[in-house]
């Protein structure tokens, strides 16, 4: 398989470096050029109560006194050695909050991540094994109505409607108030992600079922399908023994390259539900000025979204063997 | 239109799929017992519960204690302390301690934990200011010595809010494990979520009513709307949404001294600029009589009717109502009369017919600044703006997106700020001359030789007692201040009122007046608080 060949893993890495480096120089630019005060925001409505001489220890103590580019030789150094810092606003290891706001942010991208893949898909066969037909017209108008529908909008009505007025669903939070995540139940936590996770599966929906409704669609006339259709093969039959994995396979990439747009869609959907994931942090370290906190979530997200798309770029040749072998054939 | 209707069947449909789920699940959610109390108040310590870095700094670390408090009528007493006496020097702060206090893990406090956390929190950087502090020093096990650099007042607010640690158990893990003397023990926190503390069992006071209590930390719209669905005991809101009304809950508005008002440049523009590049003066505002008929002609009592609902009282100094507020800045305001006619001996005329008066050429026109997205500064500086018209004052009002935007305006432009705290130190930032212009310090440049003298006379005078009266002078003497009878340098417009839901089953006790941080400030009582049918 090319995907274990060496130099295709240098290559990746090589690329992997160049991103990153790229990437924190710029995020770092963007910070420093911000006009936010992070001493000021730390400080708040205290002001009055301290003194010049305590906010300069703060400063200090946050490294602010130095100049900028000497600050990110400082950080880029530590970088090295694995050390991503320490947060300004929650007085922990980067490392750390990254840790422990991924997980409960996984458990939200992963639901939302499954549920547009999979419901894009079958909507997306559905509809395109059956042209114009009523289902495939409610599809495609589904489909249409989502992608131009503003997730955080959509999550706000869901919000309204199933747990302030009807009750069914949770407020906010990833567990009932009292109930620590440790204790919380499967059904506690699946009940709490169900509106979170269906708004934004909504971005991911749409994009999936009418791309593969495309392919299926082009699948359906191929002459393979045509000729099992001419042996009496029902429509299901051929979309499900002939047409199904060659429109499996654009869909599989897109669904992993998507997962820049699930890091995006998860920073509205958590602020939306009170969920407390990377994506809550992440406002919070932008609006506050946490620098360190900011670059990290930037650097992990970069290889979150680089890794979905190696991922991608590595089932292609499993899912297509043609693919593996041209490439083989080519060397 | 036909189209429309697919779409709402379509979603219906999957609505209604999620619901019924939804539906399945409820019954697992489990009923709260009596025993809990789940409280949406906002005011999560993003850097965790550690007092050395500023936890608990509103009089209440729930989970450490102090070694004095504050009472309902905001009098300092003892709490961890048997006594603390400063000593005739005013150098000296004497404390001696209960002997029976232990930290939720059983160990007993002594001393050396006060001594620790106090010239600790003087080194860590964060939010307790201890600059006036020389050293801590523990003497036998239950005496601790407190020695200052310079004689300070208002250091006696450190012994009040600056929550005690265990030495033993003090690292860098601590602000998310605390361990303290307090009412309460942590038990879990899930950060941007909530917290669940339960009674420490070697607490030394009165045992708490509530068993648990969980704090959510969700934001406005949200703890809002979980209060309208039951879930929550006690809910923090804006005034605008304190006229709804939530079932099960009666409204609890608390008083403060949470003040909004008008900043002005005291001098007059000589094109100086701070090291910053920020412009200094405004020859409007640095004129006496603007600011006194700015002060007469604005309408307090219609600005807590009309912007906070009612919620609130009419501000006339920073203080109103502190142990070191004097009376007699309040005065009768609402008077355009009086207003126009100080403005007229003044010698600002309408000369060229416009509806605004000039004087010397320069017309009586300035900006009032306030962050965008303040609504209520946003509304007092408009109606404010509305009540100059008639008195021939034209203030244009401006939104900002930020603090950082409005650091460069505050010392060339009227600013609405807000403040209010349970430490007079605040009233020597707002207006002692020695710090003007330097951070957020007397932004306007306001100057009074006498004002100085009290203030600094307030901070070294020989005990906090001594100071109370000098505060009040700095304010007015009956001859000079920084009130409205004197020189006027801020028109203080409104001290909001807190508002809260709370169950209708919950006795909260008496709360007392507020300082600005909207929300923790309501648990100062909170071991006080029952449960009734």
């Amino acid at each position: 398989m090319h995907a274990i060949s060496p130099s295709f893993c240098l290559g990746r890495l090589g690329r992997l470096t160049l991103i990153l480096s790229l990437v924190s120089v710029l995020a770092f630019t963007l910070v420093s050029l911000s006009p936010v005060d992070p001493v000021s925001a730390y400080i708040g409505i205290d002001r009055m109560q301290i003194s010049i001489e305590q906010e300069q220890r703060i400063i200090e103590r946050w490294g602010l006194d130095r100049p900028a580019p000497e600050r990110f030789f400082i950080w880029a150094k530590n970088v090295l050695t694995g050390d991503l810092g320490r947060s300004m606003i929650f007085n922990e290891p980067v490392t750390k909050v990254i840790g422990k706001r991924f997980v409960t942010s996984l458990w939200l991208m992963a639901s939302a991540w499954l549920l547009s893949g999979v419901l894009g898909f079958v909507l997306g066969v559905v509809a395109g094994t059956n042209r114009n037909s009523l289902a495939d017209r409610v599809i495609r108008l589904y489909s249409y109505t989502l992608a131009s529908t503003p997730s955080f909008w959509l999550g706000l009505v869901l919000l309204a409607v199933f747990s302030v007025s009807l009750g069914w669903t949770p407020i906010c939070c990833a567990t009932p108030p009292g109930v620590s995540p440790d204790d919380a139940s499967l059904w506690e936590r699946l009940h709490h992600l169900i509106l979170p996770a269906a708004t934004l599966s909504v971005i991911g929906v749409a994009q999936i079922a009418l791309h593969t409704r495309e392919k299926t669609i082009d699948a359906m006339h191929s002459e393979y399908a045509l000729f099992a259709l001419a042996q009496g093969e029902s429509r299901t039959g051929v979309a499900w023994r002939h047409a199904v994995r060659n429109v499996a396979l654009p869909a599989v990439t897109l669904q992993f390259a998507s997962l820049g747009e699930l890091f995006g869609g998860s920073v509205l959907a958590e602020q939306v539900f009170s969920y407390p994931g990377l994506g809550r942090a992440t406002v919070e370290a932008g609006i506050r000025g946490d620098v360190p906190l900011l670059l990290g979530i930037t650097l992990f997200s970069a290889v979150f979204v680089f890794s979905g798309n190696l991922i991608a770029d590595i089932l292609y040749g499993v899912l297509d063997p043609r693919i593996r072998i041209g490439a083989e054939e080519a060397k | 239109m036909h189209a429309f209707r697919k779409i709402c069947a379509g979603r219906f449909a999957l609505a209604a799929a999620i619901g019924l789920l939804a539906l399945a699940t409820l019954a697992v959610t489990p009923a709260l017992a009596k025993d809990t109390l789940t409280l949406a108040i906002k005011g999560e310590p993003d850097d965790g519960y550690d007092p050395t870095l500023g936890w608990g700094r509103y009089g209440n670390p729930l989970f450490q204690s102090t070694l004095l408090k504050r009472d309902e009528n905001l009098n300092i007493v003892n709490d961890l302390a048997t006594s603390a006496e400063l000593s005739a020097d005013g150098l000296t702060w004497n404390v001696t301690i209960r002997e029976d206090a232990k930290f939720s893990d059983g160990s007993p406090l002594t001393a050396e934990d006060v001594a620790y956390t106090f010239n600790t929190a003087a080194t860590s950087s964060g939010k307790v200011d201890l600059i006036n502090m020389d050293k801590a020093t523990a003497i036998g096990d239950y005496t601790v010595q407190l020695t200052l650099k310079k004689r300070d007042t208002t250091f006696i607010n450190r012994l009040v809010s600056l929550g005690i640690v265990p030495k033993a158990a003090h690292g860098p893990g601590y602000a998310r494990k605390p361990i303290g003397s307090g009412p309460y023990r942590m038990v879990e926190w899930n950060e941007g979520q909530q917290m669940i503390a339960e009674r420490n069992p070697h607490y030394y006071g009165a045992e708490p009513f509530f068993k648990r209590l969980v704090f959510l930390f969700t934001d406005e719209d949200t703890s809002f709307a979980a209060a309208k669905a039951g879930k929550v005991d006690v809910v923090v809101v804006p005034q605008v949404l304190a006229v709804q009304t939530i079932p099960g809950m009666v409204l609890h508005p608390v008083k403060s001294v949470d003040n909004r008002g008008l900043m002005f440049p005291c001098v007059p523009n000589t094109g100086k600029v701070t090291d910053k590049g920020s412009p200094i003066g405004n020859d409007v505002t640095a004129d006496l009589a603007i600011r006194k008929a700015i002060n007469l002609s604005i309408n307090r009592q219609v600005l807590v009717k009309g912007v906070l609902e009612g919620f609130g009282r009419p501000a006339y100094g920073p203080c109103d109502g502190l142990p070191w507020d004097n009376p007699a800045n309040s005065f009768k305001d609402a008077d355009p009369k009086a207003a126009r006619k100080i403005l007229a001996d003044a010698g600002w005329k309408d000369t060229d017919g416009d509806g605004i008066v000039d004087k010397d050429g320069i017309k009586a026109e300035f900006t009032i600044i306030y962050p965008a997205d303040r609504a209520i500064r946003q509304y007092l500086a408009l109606a404010v703006a509305d009540m100059l018209k008639p008195i021939g004052i034209h203030a244009v009002v401006e939104g900002k997106r930020s603090w950082d935007e409005i650091k460069h305006l505050m010392h060339s432009s009227v600013i609405v700020f807000g403040w209010g705290a349970h430490d007079p130190i605040e009233v020597y930032q707002l207006y002692s001359s020695h710090h003007a212009g330097d951070g957020w310090n007397n932004p306007g440049y306001y100057v009074n030789a006498k004002v100085d003298e009290y203030l600094d006379g307030a901070i070294s005078a020989e005990s906090y007692e001594a100071s109370l009266n000098l505060w009040k002078k700095a304010q007015w003497d009956g001859k000079t201040g920084s009130d409205v009878h004197g020189d006027a340098p801020w028109a203080w417009l409104v001290n909001l009122e807190h508002t809260y839901f709370i169950s209708e089953h919950l006795d909260v006790g008496v709360s007392q007046v507020e300082p600005h941080g909207h929300g923790w400030p309501i648990t100062a009582n909170i071991q006080k608080w029952t449960w009734k049918d």
